[in-house]
């Protein structure tokens, strides 16, 4: 029988040194960042029931969840999701709590991948939900948050693109077709598949379908809502205009908070159709080939769970953006390690220096071995700068590769 | 504007995608002079252009290292997922069809047939949407074969004029899509390099 015991599963990784180090930086610039904000964080359970996530099994489809059962048989899954569990925790946990409510996480997702094309079915993700409002100042603070979330994590090069399923929504309601041709519309406007999108709309020869034609080309910057004042004139019942003056003004807003040069609308954003409500948005770096930010108004979701809450938020792909500063040499490699050698009875005056120089921002190995000469050649294998030689009066300094001083 | 780096499918795709560019007046004296070198310079606009084997573009394309590729329909269907498929280049035309012993009837009967096939997904999702059971033999060479020795009752395969099919005794029951070249693009590229991108696209429509 073949054992698996040396490697790791398709989809999961060790990681080691700096990958942790600056996964961690990115994360606690975050929490700092959401907790200045008045989000408090929740951590929801690493596996739940199959049934959370089964109402929307449209968005998390049961290939991709990992499996588990209970003692009674009972189907559990890996959280693919936090937002769906948060949904559930606000639904069930918080039902009298003053409105909005905003939280935070930072947790790993689960998804089941094939393995052969280097995705990972373990990520970690950190994001915020506000819950209770569905004013325009949510949104906009939602999303100023998710701008300034890749700036604290050091990410000047970034792209905010907006939009609202709204307006899918509301010309796809105009056209007399099936659910499984709606799938497929939609399908062709998310991948902007124009050639195929052509051929689906044919059949269809109206206003709706011609707008529907022109979706997956509506992005760019602020020229977009001239071009759709254009595109929707024949749509004179106010709903649209409606949408895309808001559109327009959370665009506006966002440029005016500082934004300006780093957003996008696109009127193509049609992923997770059933899911979002309203405005939705991705985020882009430089270094990365999809999404780190992904977010979005959900004012469905909690009313699955039995509580009628708007809410709206935003989850960011950690792993992502820790691949990308280590990419692009954002890190600080080695730092310099001092060694500390000692006499066997001197080892408790070793044991305070070593406190000193950690408390003064030094790292500061204390060393095992038994003889100066041991030592020596491993401060030269380990690169470091110096080895202090502490007895209990005096502190002898002895410069890698170098002379010793007093 | 910044670089941009576009995957090529080796092989026939690749000379009518050099003949397409040629016609946008690119420079494409180095991808017809490669010799062994598999990432090559159109100097303007400036375009690195990599060679790969079809599944491979999608690979380089989905995760980025590639802003944009060219690739069969074919491959797209049997391992794409999200990009973003942007043009018809309208070349390497041909279709997937279901191909059976010349004379047999495929939907007769009530066993569960047997499909051989280089694209088991392609295979699978067609039968799926009809609603039928069927068996997948993943076949890696000449799938026409597999009916002949009695292996499988049909083959899904891709089909340009039929003659190996009847040369070997076979024939097409029915029509399973359409397949052509197609122009891919990451998701992030298209945002973040938005004008030279659209501009490329521009330029080859203009060619189309």
């Amino acid at each position: 029988m073949r054992r698996y015991d040396k490697i790791t599963p398709d989809g999961a990784k060790d990681r080691l040194f700096e990958q942790c180090e600056v996964r961690r930086e990115v994360l606690s610039a975050l929490s700092v960042l959401f907790e200045g904000r008045a989000y408090r964080e929740v951590i929801t359970p690493g596996f739940e029931f199959y049934d959370v996530f089964d109402s929307s099994s449209n968005y998390f489809p049961q290939e991709s969840m990992y499996k588990l059962t209970d003692l009674k048989g009972r189907m559990l899954v890996a959280r693919p999701d936090s937002t769906v569990p948060i949904a559930r925790l606000v639904a069930t946990r918080l039902r009298s709590h003053s409105l909005p409510i905003r939280l935070y996480y930072s947790q790993n997702v689960y998804s089941l991948v094939s393995g052969s094309n280097g995705r990972s079915g373990e990520v970690m993700q950190a994001g915020v939900e506000l819950i209770g409002s569905n004013s325009s100042k949510s949104d906009l603070e939602v999303l100023a948050l998710s701008a300034e979330a890749l700036k604290r994590c050091r990410i000047s090069d970034f792209r905010i693109e907006i939009g609202h399923i709204g307006i899918y929504k509301y010309l796809i309601g105009k056209l007399d077709c099936s659910d499984a041709q709606r799938e497929n519309i939609r399908s062709c406007i998310e991948s902007k598949n124009y050639a195929a999108l052509g051929d689906l709309l044919k059949e269809f020869d109206s206003p709706a379908a011609k707008a529907l034609g022109q979706l997956p080309r509506m992005f760019g910057g602020a020229e977009i809502f001239e071009e759709a004042a254009e595109l929707f004139r024949d749509f004179a019942d106010g709903e649209l205009d409606e949408i895309i003056s808001y559109l327009e003004f959370v665009y506006s807003s966002l440029q005016s908070c500082g934004l300006d040069g780093k957003l996008m609308v696109d009127f193509g954003l049609v992923n997770q159709a059933d899911y979002y409500t309203g405005i939705i948005f991705h985020g882009y770096i430089k270094g990365a080939g999809e999404p780190v930010v992904s977010g979005g108004r959900y004012d469905g979701l909690i009313k699955d769970f039995g509580e009628n809450l708007p809410a709206t938020g935003f989850g960011i792909n950690v792993d992502l953006i820790t691949a990308a500063l280590l990419q692009n040499g954002l890190y600080n490699a080695e730092k310099k390690k001092v060694l500390v050698f000692c006499a066997e009875n001197d080892v408790s005056s070793a044991f305070s220096y070593i406190d000193a120089l950690s408390q003064s921002g030094v790292t500061a190995e204390f060393c095992t071995f038994d003889t100066l000469e041991e030592t020596e050649s491993y401060a030269v294998s380990i690169c470091a700068d110096r080895i202090c030689v502490v007895s209990a009066d005096n502190v002898k300094i002895i410069n890698v590769g170098g002379n010793a001083d007093e | 504007m910044s670089k941009l780096r576009i995957a090529l499918t080796k092989g026939r795709l690749e000379n009518k995608t050099v003949e397409l560019f040629e016609k946008m007046g690119l420079d494409c004296s180095a991808i017809k002079n490669k010799g062994r070198s598999l990432i090559l310079h159109i100097p303007e606009p400036d375009i690195d252009v990599v060679l790969a084997k079809a599944a491979d573009v999608i690979t380089y394309v989905e995760s980025g290292v590639c802003d944009m590729g060219v690739v069969g329909k074919d491959t797209i269907q049997e391992c794409g997922s999200s990009f973003y498929e942007v043009l018809d280049l309208g070349f390497g035309r041909c279709r997937f069809a279901l191909a059976v012993r010349a004379g047999s009837d495929f939907y007769g009967g009530y066993g569960t047939k047997c499909i051989a096939t280089k694209y088991p997904k392609v295979a699978r999702s067609y039968f799926e949407s009809k609603g039928m059971d069927i068996d997948v033999v993943k076949i890696e060479g000449s799938v026409e074969l597999a009916p002949l020795l009695g292996l499988a009752d049909g083959i899904v395969d891709i089909v340009e004029t039929g003659r190996t099919l009847k040369e070997n005794g076979l024939e097409i029951a029915e029509y399973v899509s359409d397949i052509s070249a197609r122009l891919i693009v990451n998701v992030a590229s298209l945002k973040l390099k938005k004008n030279d991108i659209e501009n490329f696209i521009g330029r080859i429509e203009r060619c189309l």
